[in-house]
């Protein structure tokens, strides 16, 4: 027949068996939290990530532009006699 | 002061999370992928706390699982082993002294891959003998879940054995040549022995097990498990479902090969339902490039178990490789006598390979294989999958809208908080049995295609292919090994609809999985809630009616019940809540059930749920495993069929709990696609270190959806690349292969640069010829009965130009950057190619390049809407080298002035009554050294084929002639910033070549004779002419007269250009059809208006505000600086000063803008200037103050001399030289005498005017009936070419005197600095002859 002969002390398992329910209730929240935590991290990541990106899109735009106007301000000050009225 | 939990959790949500990122790839990122509730992490170990004496029962359940983890272990070693023969060191015959220490060395390196087979041969050893142990314990149906991947395992082992011993072989020679093998040849034998014999792990495992004596039971017992499981299909997800298919043949096997009671399965187990089975999956994937087929084994089997082989019904199954001819390919490898493959491996390592296609066409075809492949193939079931998708995910984000919603109310009604969290459970069950289904399809297509490689040799494109490929393979003779035979089962074996039914498939896949895996915290709780309701609901109510009715009267089986709701039930889980609440639910509930309980997020432990599922088989088997039927069946008449059934599906449900609390690693696991990418079965039996990119499976879909050109995939086009993230994941932590990973880390990198250069082609060529379908004439294409072939089908590439963060490896790629900078280089790029193109061709080809560039700025314009890049202003001003501030120049204007100099000028003639200049026949042309024209892609002109010979057939038209289209397109292209440098040009080479004309203009001066009076009226026209011959001794000068013309008419095609130019100038600025160009610069002006002191005058004149002395900006920066020198202490004041002097500088450039006019009329101002210098020597004034008739040699006799010439000329018979000079030798000449003030002089005294008089008196005075006199008709042609000459002689005249009046105005002229010069009056203007009417009016 069965092998597992039953519980024993079924009472004390029962009191046992709710306290176990009660912690698992503390730690399970907690757990869930972290995890959420863990989650807003990440998502925040890839968000200041994305936010950074186009940042860095615009800077480059400028940059590029400002080399541009660099260039062209070097070659007017480099002539300055055809500026002379 | 601490802060809540809650409150800290929930002002997290009001950061801002928003990202614009389009989902369009998989879940890369796992916030946890720790298995905590499928497999117990502690071991089971807190089992005991119950009290239910199961300490043995989980002590084999560890050991079983700890087998099972060390089996995967061995088979992930198996599997990746790569032989390494081909690295050992050969040594020539000269270094032979030192072959000893190289061969210690090789030993000592292949020692370390010997010890891992003899691990392999130690845990089949210990794996046998544990499963020995197993029986011990046999009644706990928990085993039966550990004991089948056992099985499977060892199953899996004996696949790859043959694989192995080629290394084995090579280390034994190795071994001899060292010498030094006695002591460990016993050892080697053994191994090698074990390796080799096929199938050696199963007959030990036989032999093991049939010492004891209960065996057939428990074999029976894992068989209706099986069977039974897979019939009902409940909850059971893909990995455990190819299990348990695997393992089913060989229990089969093992069964009944028994030797007692062999025809007892079959009481239990009928055959027809075995037979089902088998024949349902006749293909079953066992790894990435491997599979198993159930009938093949059983028939190899029965070699080796006599007993079996008279089952002769499961013999008959066909195996797949028997269905269709060519099947067999995959199978031989296994069917071959592993020692016969040893021999072979020595000489040519893959001779085998030509033996197995002696067996392929042996077998006869079977229709049957059309419904398998039905079955199979992904592209039949993509309508129904799809279908399931988007019912799914719809249904999906409203069931979490409604828990988004939930969770932002307070006190929400408890049944709606009930059904909204159930409703979340079932649709995550039913997520996770889709995703098990579709990635199970997928793994079965895969299986299947191995199984039948590419039927088609014949086809040319994939021969030719192969044989590009077999570059990779050094092969030495005819032979080609693995390579050819995996091009043959992926890359050919998947259609161009498989391929897409498959990106289909995997991107749903990875949709949901990442939709499933993004809402794992916020569903978290809803769902352990729920799986605690259940539970509780089973164990306080179920149970309890259960033990109320029908368990009342049996005690044993009541007392296990009770055991149950001991060790799981919550009775105090509603304690926690307020009191008012709870006695308000109490209330509601005592009416409709017996008790109530209050759920709450926590789930069952893995050891519950193990004791739940004991006791419930306990219950319903009573312990006996003998029982006839199922393990559910109605065998048993103790419990009710009804109690029965609740027994058996919340047994079957306790054991999915499992899977959705171990949320995340179940949604990894199912939408792990990582074995796309495995092929080291192929790899080891091929030479070759890899395979090429094109034969692996993601790239060949990157590439379909790139080719493929279908908008609906393109966003699916990075979904391929989660599979490299996938089997890269694999490789590290179920393989823990490094080598594997940076294989498949090089080839994502190859993947990825070659994605992005394609993707970027795709995109330029898309909006290429977007643009230029957008700027064909639209009534062109009403007319055109093939118009659709012009329109561009729209694509959606906003999704891709948003990632920037493409999810690779753990990296973070911005893709959006990547294509922002190529396309910068394609868009320079493709300028330059423009302009070297125009630089190739001649300058009528300046309308085609002022339409490319439209195109291509359109281009740029659609594009820049979804992605920044840089202006195109800045890019052409930059290939243009056009940057500097103070140079007008560009490479366009450059250029165009260079062809205007070299060829234009020279080679082309005018004619005024179409206003063209066309390429003379005439003259010869000079070679002129040109690029030759530089080849491109059809995306640097119009994007298509067929756009582009739309486009090319439009400048066609405008490639022959130069006229106001082309004006338009040069004003157009070089605006106002480099025209004005064009026009200097031009004046300077006007005034270069009247500097060059003088000296020989001089020459025909002295030529001429003394005195020249009138032509007399008695000679008639033959003695006029001839008298004008006689006067004109130019013979020997016919050279400079051709050079006097030639320049006469570059001079009057510079002017004739310059009045072209107005006209077009006007027309632009005017109608402002350039409208782009006249916005930026009244933008400009008006920014620059109020630096400048600009104000607007009454009637729309710009007015300057200041009076005297300085603009705005200088008055600024100069009291600036005077503040400055008097508090010299804050400030540099030199470099305030500079600052001060850049203003000026600024004030002058911009102002120069300012000013318009008339080009034309600046051009004659120039010339009249230019014609100053020589005034005195060309225009004399007479010296007795009359009009000097005779003796005159000013430049209008000069003139009058050369056009009566070459008019004669010109009547000859060919070469014509109207042909040669055009119109404009009329402007340049007449220009210049108008100019010089000698147009009265000319009109009355010019050679052919008189000509023309002298033949109108002679025609009046002569009878009419007498017209056609002889003296007339030979000078016919000349009178009427002198007549069409006088003609335009006046045209150009009027418009003269139009556009340039020399009496009122005072012309400025301009100074050889470039500076205009106000003061010319010309002396010579009034005339006295004025008065005189004119000839013919």
């Amino acid at each position: 027949m069965a092998r597992a002969g039953g519980i024993t002390e079924a009472v004390n398992v029962g009191i046992a068996v709710q306290a176990d329910w009660d912690n698992r209730e503390f730690i399970s929240q907690i757990s869930h939290n972290v995890r959420a935590l863990f989650d807003f991290l990440v998502k925040f990541e890839a968000t200041t990530k994305s936010k950074l990106a186009s940042l860095n899109e615009k800077l480059d735009t400028l940059e590029r532009r400002l080399e541009l106007i660099e260039v062209q301000v070097g070659t007017a000050t480099a002539n300055p006699s055809l500026f002379t009225p | 002061m601490a802060v809540p939990i809650e409150e800290a959790m929930s002002a997290l949500s009001t950061f801002s999370l928003e990202d614009d990122q389009p989902e369009v790839q998989g879940p890369a990122v796992w916030v946890s992928t720790e298995r905590g509730a499928t497999s117990s992490p502690i071991e089971y170990s807190d089992v005991s706390a119950y009290r239910l004496s199961l300490s043995e029962d989980t002590k084999a359940l560890n050991q079983l699982n700890s087998l099972i983890r060390e089996g995967k272990e061995m088979e992930s070693v198996l599997y990746t082993y790569r032989s390494c023969v081909k690295a050992l060191p050969q040594l020539p015959d000269s270094m032979k002294q030192n072959q000893a220490d190289l061969y210690l060395e090789t030993y000592q390196v292949l020692d370390l891959e010997m010890s891992r087979l003899r691990e392999i041969q130690r845990w089949q050893a210990s794996a046998s003998s544990k499963q020995k142990m197993l029986q011990l314990y046999y009644s706990v149906l928990d085993c039966l879940w550990p004991a089948l991947p056992l099985v499977a395992n060892t199953l899996q082992l004996q696949q790859l054995g043959p694989v192995t011993c080629i290394v084995l072989l090579t280390f034994t020679q190795v071994s001899i040549l060292w010498q030094d093998i006695d002591s460990m040849r016993e050892e080697l034998d053994d191994l090698q022995i074990f390796l080799s014999t096929r199938w050696a792990i199963l007959l030990n495992l036989h032999v093991e097990m049939f010492r004891v004596n209960n065996v057939e039971d428990i074999l029976q017992v894992l068989i209706v498990f099986a069977v039974e499981s897979l019939e009902l299909d409940f909850a059971l997800l893909f990995p455990d479902r190819h299990v348990l298919l695997r393992v089913l043949p060989v229990l089969v096997v093992l069964a009944t090969s028994s030797e007692k009671d062999s025809e007892s399965l079959y009481k239990r187990v009928k055959i027809n339902r075995l037979i089902n089975v088998f024949k349902n999956d006749p293909v079953i994937p066992a790894f990435p490039d491997l599979h198993l087929s159930p009938a093949a084994i059983l028939k190899e089997l029965s070699m080796y178990f006599p007993k079996f082989s008279a089952q002769t019904r499961l013999l008959t199954l066909p195996a797949p490789h028997e269905l269709p001819p060519r099947e067999a390919q995959e199978y031989p490898v296994y069917c071959f006598d592993v020692n016969l493959i040893c021999d072979l491996v020595l000489k040519t390592r893959y001779a085998h390979m030509d033996i197995m296609e002696g067996h392929l066409h042996e077998i006869p075809s079977i229709t049957r294989s059309f419904t398998y492949q039905r079955h199979y193939l992904i592209v039949n079931h993509i309508g129904a999958i799809r279908a399931e998708h988007d019912d799914f995910t719809i249904r999906f984000a409203l069931s979490l809208n409604q828990l988004v919603l939930l969770k932002s109310m307070d006190g929400a009604d408890i049944e709606w908080c009930k059904e909204v969290k159930g409703n979340m459970y079932d649709l995550v069950v039913e997520g996770f049995q889709l995703l098990s289904r579709w990635i199970a399809r997928i793994w079965e297509q895969c299986a299947w295609k191995f199984s039948r490689p590419c039927k088609d040799p014949v086809l040319t494109e994939s021969l030719e292919a192969a044989a590009s490929f077999s570059d990779y393979e050094k092969v030495d003779g005819p032979v080609s090994g693995g390579l050819s035979r995996f091009l043959w089962v992926v890359r050919y074996n998947y259609s161009a609809e498989e391929r897409k039914a498959l990106v289909e498939l995997v991107s749903y896949i990875k949709s949901v999985g990442s939709m499933m895996q993004r809402c794992d915290t916020l569903a978290a709780d809803a769902l352990w809630e729920t799986i605690h309701s259940e539970v509780q609901e089973f164990v306080q109510n179920t149970l309890a009616t259960m033990l109320k009715t029908s368990f009342r009267k049996k005690k044993d089986l009541s007392r296990i019940l009770s055991d149950m709701r001991t060790l799981s039930a919550d009775w105090m889980a509603n304690t926690s809540k307020p009191e008012s609440e709870l006695q308000a639910l109490q209330h509601g509930s005592e009416e409709s059930k017996g008790s109530f309980f209050y759920s709450r997020p926590v789930a069952p432990t893995a050891a519950q749920i193990h004791c739940l599922q004991f006791l419930i088989y306990e219950v319903v088997s009573g312990g006996n495993m003998r029982k006839p039927g199922g393990l559910f069946g109605n065998s048993s008449s103790e419990i009710p069929a009804n109690d029965l059934k609740q027994l058996e599906s919340f047994f079957y449900k306790l054991s999915f709990f499992l899977h959705i609390l171990d949320y995340t690693v179940t949604v990894a696991t199912l939408t792990d696609l990582g074995f796309l990418w495995f092929r080291e079965f192929y790899l080891e039996s091929s030479r070759v270190i890899q395979f090429p990119i094109e034969c692996s499976l993601p790239w060949m879909l990157v590439d379909y959806v790139i080719e493929s050109q279908n908008a609906g995939l393109l966003e699916s086009v990075l979904i391929p690349f989660d599979i490299y993230n996938d089997s890269a994941q694999h490789a590290l932590v179920v393989l823990k292969q490094r080598f594997l990973y940076d294989e498949i880390e090089a080839e994502v990198d190859n993947c990825f640069d070659i994605f992005v250069l394609k993707l970027c082609e795709m995109i330029f060529t898309h909006y290429k010829s977007w643009a230029a379908s957008e700027l064909l004439d639209p009534s062109f294409l009403f007319a055109l009965d093939n118009g659709e072939k012009f329109s561009v089908q729209p694509m959606r590439f906003t999704a891709l130009l948003k990632m920037t963060r493409v999810k690779l490896l753990g990296r973070t790629i911005n893709l959006r950057s990547l294509i922002a900078e190529r396309m910068n280089k394609m868009f320079r790029e493709n300028i330059e190619f423009l302009f070297d193109r125009f630089e190739s061709q001649d300058l009528c080809a300046v309308v085609e390049l002022e339409k490319l560039l439209g195109i291509l700025q359109l281009a740029h314009q659609l594009l820049s809407r979804d992605l920044s890049i840089d202006s195109f202003g800045l890019m052409s001003n930059e290939m243009q080298e056009n940057v500097s501030l103070v140079s007008y120049s560009s490479r366009l204007a450059s250029q165009i002035w260079t062809e205007m100099q070299n060829d234009f000028l020279p080679n082309y003639i005018l004619c005024n009554t179409t206003q063209r200049f066309v390429r003379s026949s005439k003259v010869s042309v000079l070679p002129v050294q040109k690029p030759s024209v530089p080849y491109a892609k059809p995306s640097f002109y119009c994007g298509t084929q067929d756009l582009n010979s739309a486009h090319q057939s439009f400048s066609r038209l405008h490639s022959g002639f130069f006229g106001i289209p082309h004006m338009f397109a040069i004003v157009r292209l070089l605006g106002s910033r480099s025209l004005p440098w064009l026009i200097r040009a031009l004046l300077d080479h006007i005034s270069n070549k009247i500097t060059t004309l003088e000296p020989m203009i001089t020459g025909l001066q002295e030529a001429l004779p003394k005195s020249i009076g009138l032509l007399p009226f008695d000679g008639g026209v033959i003695g006029c002419t001839r008298l004008v011959k006689e006067h004109l001794k130019w013979h020997s000068k016919s050279e400079l007269k051709a050079e006097i013309l030639r320049g006469i008419k570059e001079i009057g095609s510079v002017l004739y250009w310059m009045g072209l130019l107005d006209i077009v100038l006007v027309t632009t600025y005017g109608l402002c059809s350039n409208v782009q160009q006249r916005e930026e610069d009244t933008i400009h002006f008006m920014q620059t208006a109020p630096w400048l002191g600009l104000i607007p005058g009454a009637d729309g004149q710009i007015l300057e505000s200041y009076e005297e002395g300085d603009s705005p900006v200088v008055n600024l920066f100069k009291s600036a600086i005077a503040a400055t020198m008097s508090n010299p202490c804050r400030f540099n004041p030199s470099s305030l000063y500079n600052i001060s002097k850049q203003a000026e500088a600024a004030d002058l450039l911009y102002k120069a803008n300012m000013n318009t006019g008339s080009v034309l009329e600046y051009a004659l101002a120039f010339s009249s200037a230019a014609l100053d210098k020589y005034c005195t020597r060309w225009s004399a004034a007479p010296k007795t103050g009359f009009v000097d008739i005779t003796s005159s040699k000013d430049f209008y006799r000069i003139y009058s001399g050369l056009q009566i010439q070459y008019l004669e000329e010109s009547v000859q018979p060919p070469p014509n030289n109207h042909e040669v000079l055009g119109d404009s030798v009329a402007w340049g000449g007449c220009t210049i005498i108008y100019l010089l003030g000698q147009q009265l002089h000319f009109e009355l005294f010019d050679f052919s005017y008189q000509v023309l008089n002298v033949a109108e008196v002679e025609a009046a005075a002569i009878n009419p009936s007498h017209k056609n006199l002889l003296s007339l008709q030979g000078s016919e042609a000349l009178l009427e070419a002198m007549k069409k000459e006088r003609r335009l002689n006046n045209h150009v005249f009027s418009m003269l005197k139009a556009r340039c009046p020399l009496e009122d105005k005072q012309a400025c002229a301009i100074k050889q600095s470039g500076a205009p010069l106000h003061r010319i009056k010309f002396e010579n203007t009034v005339s006295a002859f004025e008065t005189l009417p004119q000839k013919g009016a």
